[in-house]
């Protein structure tokens, strides 16, 4: 070992010679291969694939490495990432002759993928052989030590002893006693082989015998496509389609651990280079397999789930609009840096303001045009017991259309979303003597609605004989709305009616900016609500009042957005300039509140509204029958599994209602009041085991006590209780784990200042725990979005339901205890994870494109959840570490 | 602990056994100042224990107000300890036990029916690491008047237009300011407090305890984590805070509260207070010979 120190070895070795390429490609011919048998496994190429196709493969492989390798290269030589490091450098150059080579093998002659892999395997074998005996004769310069390791031996015993118990079954067979004696000589001679010679030698003659002999088993068809074991023991047996590729990952894993052993020059540079390539190949393949496991269901159910989806352009656009603001806002964030690559920075922040942009585009060209964007496919369906093969299309229709509910809930997002952007203007701009009356007179006017729509739900619409409803109450809903539009117009009015210079006028109309917007929006809130009670809805031509008194507020809170944001263009002054953006920021808050109550209004009326060909409807403009739709029994169309949907999110909203306060409350109590001991240890234990329990004994459970006491009849809120109590010990250790990791200072600095504790753990300790405890709670929404066992119990679903759960609708006041019930909540109900299930147990009966189409459903709900788990917590953890 | 020459009970005899004794013109000064500073912390027989160890024995002291009052000795001697006894920081720790009496402008602080929001709004505490919440500079500034009720904000205050952000802004510019963190942070104010550095989060941490307008502001070794330059910063800060607040400030190092303090008490191993006055003549010409020996570096 001294003799390490007597080298004279360079710090950095700079160069690599041919042996280092060499090895390099034998790593880079394991990774290719490794990921080849894993897309052979899940049968994306199957092995017997050859020729032309399996060229075809490979070609793609090339390219997409050529590209990757290609854009690194590129971005090395430009400087942006410098990829100066020798073993990436080869590692990249040996995926791209391998990926090429095995083109153009594959191109010019006949051989299969199975038999392909077999060489791949001999050769890799060869390569790693021929390294570690140039490495033990002294020919390359190398660090090893004196043994590879009793660990490395031990592994080598077990697949020896797994290889030769394989020969001798075959070549005695298992019946006598005597086929033990293959096992014990071919395992203790691979350990053998592996911990007495040099390291050298020791961690690769093992490596190419066992990689070798797979090869050659593999290339001669000694297992080959066609080839099956049959153990008498099972019904089934194995084949050589999953056999093969097992046995190829399995050699190019060893082998790549082999060969960065030889790269690193063995020693412990070699075992760490050797470890970290066995873990990045792990990695990979829990990417693949999840990878796969979502391209196998979503291409199977793809075409099923989104047949007949068809929107019109303008819900696209209005959907468009808070993904817009968004990326402006990205776009506005800060680059630093005065490098040459902050113009690469900001490109990639302008990038998706741009691509969604040009969407916008295409999609406005539809609504120009009234050209509808159509892609077509085929789907089957399931009748007679016969798959008939049906046309489809997804489609953009140039209707100039848009559904209430999608304008009424993208309005509130982006009202919420430009509120909470919006600083304050108080203190600013002129005084207004008669605003300021204006001013105390809007709080009256609204109480005055609000104790008007009380009075009317108290006494009726016509106490007495005094039309209050139909008379009074559709007088001042009319007057309301004038008002609000008159609000509305005062920030223009203002601006038109003051002196000086156009952003001076702006800037002295601040108050009536907040006047108009806050008033506005309140007054007509005010008189929409009131509408519903008195029975009427005033209109003018045929034309709803309050409908038309927002679009003229819209309008205006819109002018005078767009007047503020011209004054801002003309100022140099800082202040002013900030001021005039929150004016500007203030007017379009104004705009989203006035749609969304538009949208509101439609909704609550229930009669659509055109104006200038523009129509805003009560039926969405959204048709997607897979998930719009109830099941259609007997008709010609399938309809889809609407109700399934309605069912599942119904069950995480209530199972989330009730586990999620109780699961962070219970996990606040137990760590920040209760005193530590026995009991929050009794508590703890617990928690885990209820959270191990299987969930086919919480369905147990749910059946045969939730359910009598809720009816005797398997229903949605059964569903819901037993989901939740399966989702609170999630909550509750995810919770707790990370309250506790807060650390104590946070609450000493706020007790130091007089806080209570109540106050800490409110606006200190939860805000630091926020990231830890919606992970937890993400994670166990998605795993019981998914939960089946325990719903086929208490649920009592059926396959194909044809009726959604009503929930908001079930709601009914009595005058006994509960005071409140729900029979929707106690009605059956179906769910995603069950019409799935369904599907299946129904054997020939269930459609199997239907079956794939909700599995598809299902996992997409499920990774949204995970989705907006990860983006929530990034976000909270962002906000935390203001990164 | 062995028995001592001095009686603990230095409260009393320090303040009387300084004065006329020496012709130094510090001294007459401080006399004068003594004379004229009325108590602002009485602490009488203060015993603590944590379980079965009794931490802190008999310590009683008179700490002026408008002065810095300077608490040294050994590790373990108990200086921590008899600083949280000071605002009740005590009572958050299970095992500690607290005996005797502390009175803050002649109110006793351990009566049962004590505000202790109250007192802790009054007794400002700054802890040895920096501890800044992980919100933005501002918000941890007027972390504790919101809590209190006195500055408003956020969505609901907005729609009932009660919005203080104007108030807010005032209150955090004058705790930076007197904090001497202003100039730094100024352009800043809604980035991370986690952010800045150790010595402006410390800043940062007596600004926020500034922010609740206290008349008294503990310090248990508040530059102890911190380089020389920032030290510095700190120790300029304290002696500009006594004009206006009394500060009672653990420290280590000896040069520090030789430099800051005007009053010096030093506790020696086993929780005793040795000896507490005038801090030129606690490093000049102490009583006692183990007070001598701790400050010369013979002992402890
Ligand atoms: N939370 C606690 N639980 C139990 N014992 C404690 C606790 N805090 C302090 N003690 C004990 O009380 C004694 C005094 O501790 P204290 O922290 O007051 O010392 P100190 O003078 O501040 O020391 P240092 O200069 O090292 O900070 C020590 O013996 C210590 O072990
Ligand atoms: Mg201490």
């Amino acid at each position: 070992m001294s003799e390490a120190y007597a080298h004279d070895t360079a710090l950095v070795t700079e160069g690599s010679t041919s042996y280092d390429r060499l090895v390099d490609g034998a790593i880079a011919l394991s990774i290719v291969a490794f990921a080849t048998t894993l897309l052979a496994l899940v049968e994306l190429v199957p092995l017997g694939t050859a020729g032309a196709t399996l060229g075809n493969y490979f070609l793609t492989l090339f390219v997409a490495v050529s590209g990757g390798v290609g854009l690194t290269a590129g971005a090395s030589w430009a400087n942006v990432v410098s990829v100066t490091s020798q073993r990436v450098r080869g590692v990249a150059g040996g995926l791209l002759v391998a990926t090429g080579g095995l083109t153009a093998v594959a191109y010019l002659t006949t051989v299969t993928l199975a038999t392909l892999l077999g060489f791949v395997l001999i050769g890799q074998a060869l390569i790693i052989g021929g390294a570690g005996i140039s490495s033990r004769l002294d020919i390359i310069d190398t660090e090893p030590d004196a043994s590879a390791g009793l660990l490395a031996g031990g592994a080598f015993a077990v697949i020896g002893a797994a290889i030769g118990g394989a020969l001798g079954g075959t070549v005695i067979g298992f019946d006598s006693i005597a086929w033990l004696v293959f096992p014990i000589v071919v395992g203790v001679g691979l350990a053998v082989l592996t911990i007495v010679p040099r390291e050298d030698l020791g961690s690769t003659i093992p490596v190419g015998l066992v990689v070798g002999t797979l090869g050659v088993v593999v290339a001669t068809a000694a297992i080959g496509v066609g080839w099956q074991w049959n153990p008498e023991t099972l019904d089934g047996g194995f084949t050589g389609g999953v056999v093969i590729p097992l046995f190829a990952a399995f050699g190019a894993l060893i082998s790549a651990w082999a060969a960065a052993k030889c790269r690193a020059g063995f020693g412990a540079p070699g075992r760490e280079y050797g470890a970290f390539l066995i873990i990045n190949l792990n990695a990979l393949l829990m990417v693949v397999t999840m990878v796969s496991i979502v391209l196998f269901v979503l291409t199977r159910g793809a075409t099923y789930a989104t047949r007949g989806l068809t929107t019109s352009a303008l819900t696209l656009l209005v959907l468009l609009v808070p993904l817009l603001a968004l990326a402006t806002e990205f776009a506005r964030s800060r680059v630093g840096g005065g490098e040459w690559n902050r113009t690469v920075r900001l490109v990639t922040q302008i990038a998706p303001l741009a691509t969604l942009g040009a969407v916008a585009a295409v999609i406005t060209t539809v609504l120009i045009t009234g050209n509808p964007i159509e892609y077509g496919f085929n789907y089957q369906i399931l009748q007679n017991r016969n798959l008939i093969p049906r046309e489809t299309a997804i489609t953009i229709t140039p209707n100039p259309e848009v559904g209430a509910v999608i304008l009424a809930v993208v309005a509130s997002v982006m009202w919420i979303a430009l509120f909470r952007n919006y600083g304050s203007l108080r203190n600013v701009g002129a005084a207004f003597p008669r605003a300021e009356s204006v001013r105390q007179l809007v709080p009256v006017a609204v109480a005055g609605m609000a104790a008007l729509i009380g009075g009317v739900l108290l006494v009726g619409p016509t106490p007495a004989g005094v039309p209050l409803g139909s008379v009074v109450g559709v007088g001042v809903v009319a007057a309301g709305t004038l008002a609000a539009v008159g609000l509305a117009a005062l920030p223009v009015a203002g601006v038109a009616t003051t002196n000086g210079s156009i952003a001076d006028r702006t800037q002295a109309s601040a108050p009536l900016f907040t006047l108009g917007v806050f008033g506005g929006l309140a007054v007509l809130t005010a008189a929409l609500l009131l509408q519903p009670v008195t029975g009427h809805t005033p209109g003018i031509a045929g034309v709803d009042l309050v409908a038309v008194g927002a679009l003229f507020a819209t309008l205006a809170c819109g002018l005078a957005a767009g007047v503020s944001a011209y004054a801002r263009r003309t100022t140099t002054e800082t202040l002013q300039d900030r001021l005039l953006g929150e004016e500007t920021i203030l007017g379009l808050t104004g705009a989203a509140g006035f749609i969304a109550l538009l949208g509101l209004h439609v909704l609550a009326t229930g009669s659509g509204f055109t104006v200038l060909g523009v129509s805003v409807t009560t039926e969405g403009t959204l048709s997607w029958p897979m998930i719009l739709q109830p099941y259609i029994p007997l008709g010609a169309e399938p309809g889809g599994i609407m109700p399934a949907v309605v069912g599942t999110v119904w069950l995480v909203i209530g199972a989330t209602l009730f586990a999620v306060p109780l699961g962070i409350g219970a996990a606040v109590f137990l760590t920040e009041y209760a005193e530590q001991g026995r009991f929050t240890a009794v508590v703890e234990i617990a928690t885990n085991a209820l959270w191990s329990t299987p969930s086919i004994v919480f369905g147990l459970f749910g059946a045969a006590f939730i359910i009598p006491r809720l009816g005797g009849n398997e229903s949605l809120l059964a569903g819901m209780l037993v989901l939740g109590f399966m989702l609170l010990p999630l909550v509750l250790i995810t919770s707790r784990e990370s309250i506790k990791a807060v650390p104590d200072e946070y609450r000493d600095a706020s007790a130091a200042l007089g806080v209570s504790q109540w106050e800490t753990i409110k606006s200190v300790v939860l805000p630091a725990a926020m990231p830890g405890v919606i992970t937890g709670g993400i994670l166990g929404i998605g795993r019981i979005a998914g939960e089946t066992a325990p719903l086929i119990l208490v649920l009592g679903s059926t396959l194909n339901a044809t009726e959604s759960v009503n929930v908001l609708q079930g709601f009914q006041f009595v005058a006994e205890p509960p005071f409140i019930i729900n029979d929707q909540l106690l009605a059956a109900s179906a769910s995603l994870p069950t019409q799935v299930w369904a599907v299946i147990a129904a054997g020939v009966s269930g459609s199997p494109q239907m079956g794939w189409a909700s599995a598809a459903i299902l996992l997409s709900v499920v990774l949204t959840f995970y989705a907006i788990g990860i983006t929530a917590r990034t976000y909270f953890r962002r906000k935390l570490n203001y990164e | 602990m062995s028995e001592t020459d001095i009686t603990p009970d230095t409260g009393s005899t320090a303040t009387t056994t300084t004065a006329g004794e020496s012709d130094e013109q510090a001294r007459d000064a401080w006399t004068e100042y003594r004379a004229a500073g009325e108590t602002k912390l009485s602490v009488e027989d203060i015993n603590v224990w944590y379980g079965d160890d009794h931490a802190l024995k008999d310590v009683s002291m008179d700490i002026p107000e408008e002065s810095v009052t300077a608490l040294i000795g050994p590790s373990g001697c108990g200086k921590s300890t008899f600083l949280r006894c000071l605002n009740r920081m005590n009572d958050r720790i299970k095992a500690a036990r607290v005996e005797g009496s502390v009175e803050v402008g002649g109110t006793e602080i351990y009566h049962p029916d004590a505000n202790l929001v109250e007192l802790r709004k009054r007794i400002g505490m700054v802890f040895q690491s920096p501890n800044p919440f992980p919100k933005s500079i501002r918000e941890n500034i007027s972390y504790g008047p919101r809590k209190h009720g006195e500055i408003e904000k956020g969505l609901l205050a907005r729609l009932f237009g009660r919005d203080d952000t104007e108030a807010e802004a005032e209150l955090v510019e004058r705790a930076l300011k007197q904090a001497a963190l202003w100039d730094e942070v100024n352009d800043r104010l809604d980035d991370n407090a986690l952010g800045l550095s150790g010595g402006q989060q410390q800043r940062l941490c007596i600004a926020r305890c500034l922010a609740v307008d206290p008349d008294v502001i503990l310090m248990d070794e508040p530059a102890s984590a911190l380089d020389p330059i920032a030290t510095s910063k700190i120790e300029d800060l304290v002696e500009e805070l006594a004009k206006e607040y009394t500060v009672v400030i653990v420290t280590h190092n000896m040069q520090q509260a030789a430099r800051i303090s005007d009053q010096t008490a030093v506790f020696l191993t086993g929780g005793e207070l040795i000896e507490y006055d005038d801090t030129e003549k606690i490093f000049e010409n102490p009583e006692s010979q183990r007070v001598e020996d701790y400050i010369t570096g013979k002992f402890g």
